[in-house]
């Protein structure tokens, strides 16, 4: 039976770099990942990592005081620190390691423009950083010959009395299961955009992390900060970079206006991202809209920029709607993207519950708070990717080895076979999938209110009792993807039923969660942390303090 | 409209597991891609069909999968682009590997051929305290390499894949190049003298598959080319492949065309006794009977000063 | 129809049987040919290997001398055909790049205008000639002859200097020539793959296996002979296949026909002016079935 010192579930970057840091302080470690490392959703990041170097007279505590506001002063000064002064440094090592950023003349890092921040600091591989990163980072594995258990799908934690000891996970090319102790295991998961219809995200991002955590006891912070990403592509939705407004673009309503004049003069189309969203969604909304879109114009930025930097959303423009960006303008609008609230931890990574640790976008230390600033997600799972591995090797080296037996595999055991028993019975995953993400889509995206989020949740906790029923249709055991789905989806409901319940809860605005029946941030009684336990009644919710360091709350206009 | 999906699948499973085809007939969306629709058959009519996929954005690299019998990415092919007049579309696995299950590949070889180039920056001596110092037109020059999203597609329909498994593969062979071409990367002769072993650079046949497959653009084939022009220019020029090369050059420089004798003779050596008799006893004696011989005595063409000065301006230039 | 010919190497060299019977043919089908005697090799993607510049200038050379004629260029080998449209391309797309080998080439009075077109004899006989006409010229029909048709990658790919957005006939060019001759085209997957000829001097195993899986495929779906458009194709698919064979442990024996040849049997030439005996493997099988069918 295998065991390690630290396994890191998920092979994205907060996972690899858990993984290198726990290997290098020497844990015997493992990832345990569902896919290939490089399939992993870090590779549809595009536009960039921000960082603060001091040696060309930048500032990081600017870089934070940015951040902070972004996040509506949801996002925890301490961590937010932490992130932004070890920046710097982060950047470095990336380039040590071999990422191929852009250059300015001189043959130093090159910046480009980013949302929510009033100065150049996003270092960039044309518009394809997420996936420069990752790459580099799946060469630093297979050198330093980290062992992954490649296409293995977590279903469950391993819990002895509170303590984290392992994972119970499905072999997929052979349908076995599996426990893996381990001392200690680093969540890496990602977010949860499939809960959402559409989302820019793949279809492997189903909120497993955030579900193992949860039904093993950890708490989920702020689960009702889901961030809309101003410009997904019209149709299908895919990612459109903010870096395109970070290098000139324009954002356009049906009358041919910038209309960010009217809803944020300083930063125009980098203000932070809820208020883009919110901004776009009310053009829409007020009848300003084309089709339903905004337009995105390059025009003016020329097709050689176009072509050396911003060169993939250039292709997908081509591929999914013939058009050429550098010819005309672009019908976007706001689409589901990524989810800042995750599971609880400090800035090492640690989650309340023993031996378990957390990072990337599937964590919430809170740096992001209510929203996120772009190019702050790549960052973040440099950082406390590293900083978990630390720890986590660090706690392992403490602890004794573990002592859970093999029978707790039992109960996946059960549960998947009782999915095969059943005979269809004309329910199935894609028809729960798609009513969850549509109804999380009408009533908990970017304008909610009471009633729409009461029938956002009542839905899910029907959904839910049609999931127990369900019949999985394939009975083989060899690469079963519709077991893998079927898992997935229960995964997805748990996060969805947490994310309603925690936009329910909170009685005001703040950050991307708006509410048009409470408008106002109310700092008196809601600066402070959603959180959601599991319990046997169902979700339990609580609260946890902000941390306020150099910034007091203020007023926050863009 | 309307689609009919030729699927080939297997199922290891099965009693005697061999691969089958099933036919899907449905109703799409004028703009569905082939992974929509597959997508869609998952989801309507055929749970038990096996695929990989995540991103639909062509950045993953998860839905490599032959279509019409050539590699592509699912999520990037629009259907109506590939159906043919009666609305067919044939889908297949990848090529040159195993398949596991359905159109899910075992890409074990290829993954163990991109970490035999030790794809791994290889700088000498201390790391600078800031960044290392690049020209931006090094790293924009990278960045077209770096832009394999490692699919899969370029190997599967590789021809000298099919017939050699010792061949690293245009994948594997573009992510050397990535290092070789690197500045920072110190490691360049070390490389190069592995990559024009047996299976490395001289092994591929510039058939132009996985140029014309690959779904961003990477060009395989030409880093495969320049590895070995920087192969050549180490020094690394005695291999049967660089003297092809040098011969066939100098023998247009000196009679305007090829002289296949002249290229026949001296790619070997003259003194490689045992390569000429065996091309002798095999083709040549015959070729030399039936009269498909070339002329023993080369003719230039007329006018070949001008041929020469174009190699001497060309040629002179950096 | 005049053209600029641009014979290649191959055909006056290693197959010294293509250029005679793509000259017949081209007398048969009026097509008035005007040589490129000067022209230099195209390089066959070898040179350029080594200096694509020099590649291109050598090419440059061969399309302003066209122009100067004011002539299209027909090739008649694969290999040519897809260097040139490689070439021609790069030109095309970078003024500078252009004008750069323009003065190169201007101490010899030429200029590449960029006017040119470079056409396959393949293609200029479905585009130009055309079915219809071919038709009416055959004397000797083919009459369900079971034929492989082989490409020769340069031929196919990459496809965006072949022109096949504008013309994808060309894609299916050489079925559709057989089909008008009488012939009954096989379908085989090797028909678009690589022949192996650029690595038979470096790994002649391989090119050897790739000879072998091709012909051996053809005969299994029912081939009674292969024709090729390229003369390098045929070097290794005719030329070699007895080591292939060899090499394999199997007999093959499957006659590969340059595609003037084949054209020249169906217009009724006679198969010595076509220099069907010089080849390595026999056509006497061909030669036979297609007299019976003759006389018969």
């Amino acid at each position: 039976m295998p065991e390690h010192d630290v396994l890191v579930i998920g092979a994205g970057l907060a996972g690899m770099r858990a993984a290198l840091a726990a290997s290098r302080a020497g844990a015997d470690t493992a990832l345990v990942t569902k896919v290939h490392p490089v399939r992993s959703h870090s590779n549809a990041a595009q536009g960039g990592i921000n960082a603060a170097l001091t040696d060309r007279g930048d500032d990081w505590e600017d870089h934070a005081f940015n951040t902070v506001k972004g996040s509506d002063w949801l996002g925890d000064q301490d961590a937010i620190e932490v992130m932004c002064r070890e920046a710097g440094d982060a950047i470095i090592e990336l380039e040590h390691m071999g990422v191929v950023f852009n250059r300015d003349e001189e043959g130093r890092l090159g910046t480009r423009r980013f949302g929510g921040q009033e100065r150049a600091r996003t270092f960039f591989v044309a518009d394809i950083t997420g996936q420069a990163m990752l790459q580099v980072l799946y060469e630093k594995v297979l050198k330093a010959r980290v062992r992954a258990y490649e296409e293995w799908f977590v279903t469950s934690l391993a819990m002895e009395d509170g303590v984290c000891q392992g994972v119970v996970a499905l072999e997929l090319r052979t349908g076995q299961l599996h426990l893996i102790k381990a001392k200690a295991v680093i969540l890496a998961t990602g977010g949860a955009g499939r809960v959402y219809e559409p989302t820019t995200n793949g279809l492997i991002v189903t909120g497993d992390g955030m579900a193992l955590a949860y039904r093993a006891g950890a708490p989920l912070m702020d689960m009702e900060m889901v961030q809309y990403h101003p410009t997904t592509l019209k149709g299908n939705g895919v990612l459109i970079t903010e870096a395109a407004r970070g290098e000139g673009a324009y954002l356009l309503n049906a009358k041919g206006e910038r209309f960010m004049e009217r809803y944020a003069p300083k930063m125009m189309e980098l203000a932070s991202r809820d208020v883009v969203s919110r901004a776009e969604q009310t053009e829409i909304n007020e009848g300003r809209g084309v089709d339903g879109c905004v337009l995105l114009d390059l025009r003016h930025l020329g097709r050689e920029l176009i072509e050396t930097k911003l060169g993939y959303i250039k292709e997908v423009v081509t591929d999914f709607l013939s058009i050429d960006l550098a010819d005309r303008p672009i019908p976007i609008r706001p689409g589901n993207h990524y989810i800042m609230g995750g599971i609880k931890t400090d800035v090492q990574g640690a989650t309340p519950v023993p031996g378990l640790y957390a990072a990337g976008e599937c964590a919430c230390v809170s740096v992001h708070g209510g929203n996120r600033l772009g190019a702050n997600s790549l960052l973040d799972t440099i950082i406390f990717g590293r900083r978990a591995g630390e720890a986590a090797a660090a706690y392992a080296r403490e602890m004794d080895r573990p002592s859970i037996s093999e029978s707790i595999i039992a109960k996946t055991q059960e549960e998947m076979s009782s999915f095969l028993a059943r005979d269809a019975n004309g329910d199935s995953a894609a028809k729960i999938r798609l009513t969850m993400g549509q109804v999380m889509t009408d009533h908990v995206a970017v304008f909610r209110d009471e009633a729409g989020m009461q029938i956002a949740l009542k839905t899910v906790r029907e959904l839910k009792a049609r999931y127990a029923c369900l019949a999985v249709q394939d009975k083989g055991r060899v690469f079963n993807t519709s077991m893998l789905f079927t898992l997935e989806l229960g995964f997805m409901l748990d996060v969805a039923e947490v994310s309603c319940v925690s936009a329910l809860a909170r009685k005001e605005s703040r950050g991307a969660h708006y509410r048009t029946d409470l408008p106002e941030r109310d700092d008196v009684n809601w600066l402070k942390h959603s959180l959601v336990y599991a319990s046997p009644e169902g979700p339990r919710i609580d609260s946890a303090p902000v941390t306020i360091t150099q910034w007091p709350p203020q007023r926050r206009v863009y | 409209m309307h689609v009919t999906l030729q699927v080939k699948r297997f199922n290891p499973e099965a009693p005697e597991p061999k691969p089958y085809q099933q036919e899907y007939f449905l109703e799409v969306e004028e703009h569905f891609t082939v992974l929509d629709t597959l997508i869609k058959v998952r989801e309507e009519v055929d749970e038990t069909l096996a695929l990989r996929c995540s991103c639909r954005a062509s950045i993953c690299g998860s839905c490599a999968m032959r279509i019409n019998g050539h590699a592509a990415l699912a999520c990037k092919t629009k259907l109506s682009g590939v159906m043919d007049p009666h609305g067919h579309v044939k889908v297949e696995p990848v090529g040159n590997m195993p398949v596991i299950k359905d159109l899910v590949a075992d890409m074990k070889p290829f993954w163990d051929k991109v970490r035999a180039v030790e794809p791994w920056l290889q700088p000498q001596g201390p790391e600078p305290e800031h960044e290392y110092i690049a020209p931006n037109e090094a790293m924009i020059h990278l960045t077209g390499v770096m832009a394999c999203i490692m699919c899969g597609a370029c190997v599967s329909d590789c021809t000298v894949l099919e017939v050699d498994s010792n061949f690293l593969g245009p994948a594997a062979l573009a992510k050397a190049y990535r290092f070789v071409a690197d500045p920072r990367d110190d490691a360049s002769p070390t490389r190069l003298r592995a990559l024009e072993q047996y299976g490395g650079v001289w092994d591929c046949t510039r058939c132009y598959e996985c140029v014309q497959v690959c779904p961003k653009g990477v060009d395989p084939m030409g880093r495969i080319m320049a590895l070995r022009d920087k192969a050549v220019h180490v020094g690394l020029d005695q291999t049967i492949g660089a003297r092809h090369t040098e011969v066939f050059t100098e023998s247009v420089r000196h009679s305007g065309t090829l002289d296949e004798l002249r290229l026949a003779i001296k790619t070997p050596g003259i003194f490689n006794i045992p390569a000429q008799l065996s091309q002798l006893r095999w083709v040549g004696l015959r070729a030399m009977l039936k009269g498909k011989m070339p002329p023993i005595f080369h003719k230039s063409i007329p006018g070949l000063r001008h041929v020469r000065r174009i190699f001497e301006k060309v040629e002179g230039q950096p | 129809m005049k053209y600029a010919f641009f014979p290649g190497c191959v055909s006056r060299g290693g197959c010294p049987e293509l250029y005679p019977a793509a000259l017949k043919v081209c007398d048969l089908l009026g097509i008035e040919l005007e040589e490129l005697r000067s022209a230099s090799c195209t390089g066959a993607g070898v040179l350029q290997e080594k200096n694509r510049k020099l590649g291109d200038t050598l090419n440059a050379r061969t399309f302003a001398m066209a122009e100067r004629l004011g002539l299209p260029i027909m090739t008649i080998c694969s290999t040519c055909q897809g260097v040139m449209g490689q070439a021609k391309k790069r030109l095309d797309e970078d003024e500078k790049y252009r004008s750069e080998i323009n003065q190169i080439l201007a101490e010899e009075g030429l200029e590449y205008q960029g006017k040119v077109v470079v056409k396959h004899l393949l293609w200029i006989l479905v585009e130009e000639v055309g079915v219809e006409k071919m038709k009416a010229l055959v004397k000797v029909p083919l009459q369900g002859m079971k034929l492989a048709p082989f490409y020769g990658c340069y031929l196919l790919r990459p496809t965006d200097a072949l022109g096949f957005d504008e013309t994808p006939e060309r894609q299916t060019s050489l079925e559709t020539v057989i089909e008008a001759l009488g012939g009954d085209p096989v379908d085989f997957r090797g028909k678009t793959k690589c022949c192996g000829f650029p690595i038979l001097t470096i790994n002649e195993r391989n090119s050897l296996t790739m000879v072998a899986n091709h012909t051996l495929e053809a005969k299994g779906n029912g081939a009674e002979a292969m024709v090729t458009p390229c003369p390098l194709c045929h070097l290794n698919l005719d030329g070699f296949q007895g080591k292939a064979a060899s090499q394999r442990g199997k007999e093959i024996n499957l006659p590969i026909l340059h595609l003037p040849q084949l054209v020249g049997l169906a217009f009724g030439v006679s198969p010595k002016e076509l220099g069907m005996q010089r080849h390595l493997v026999s056509t006497d099988v061909v030669i036979t079935r297609l007299s019976a069918r003759a006389k018969g």
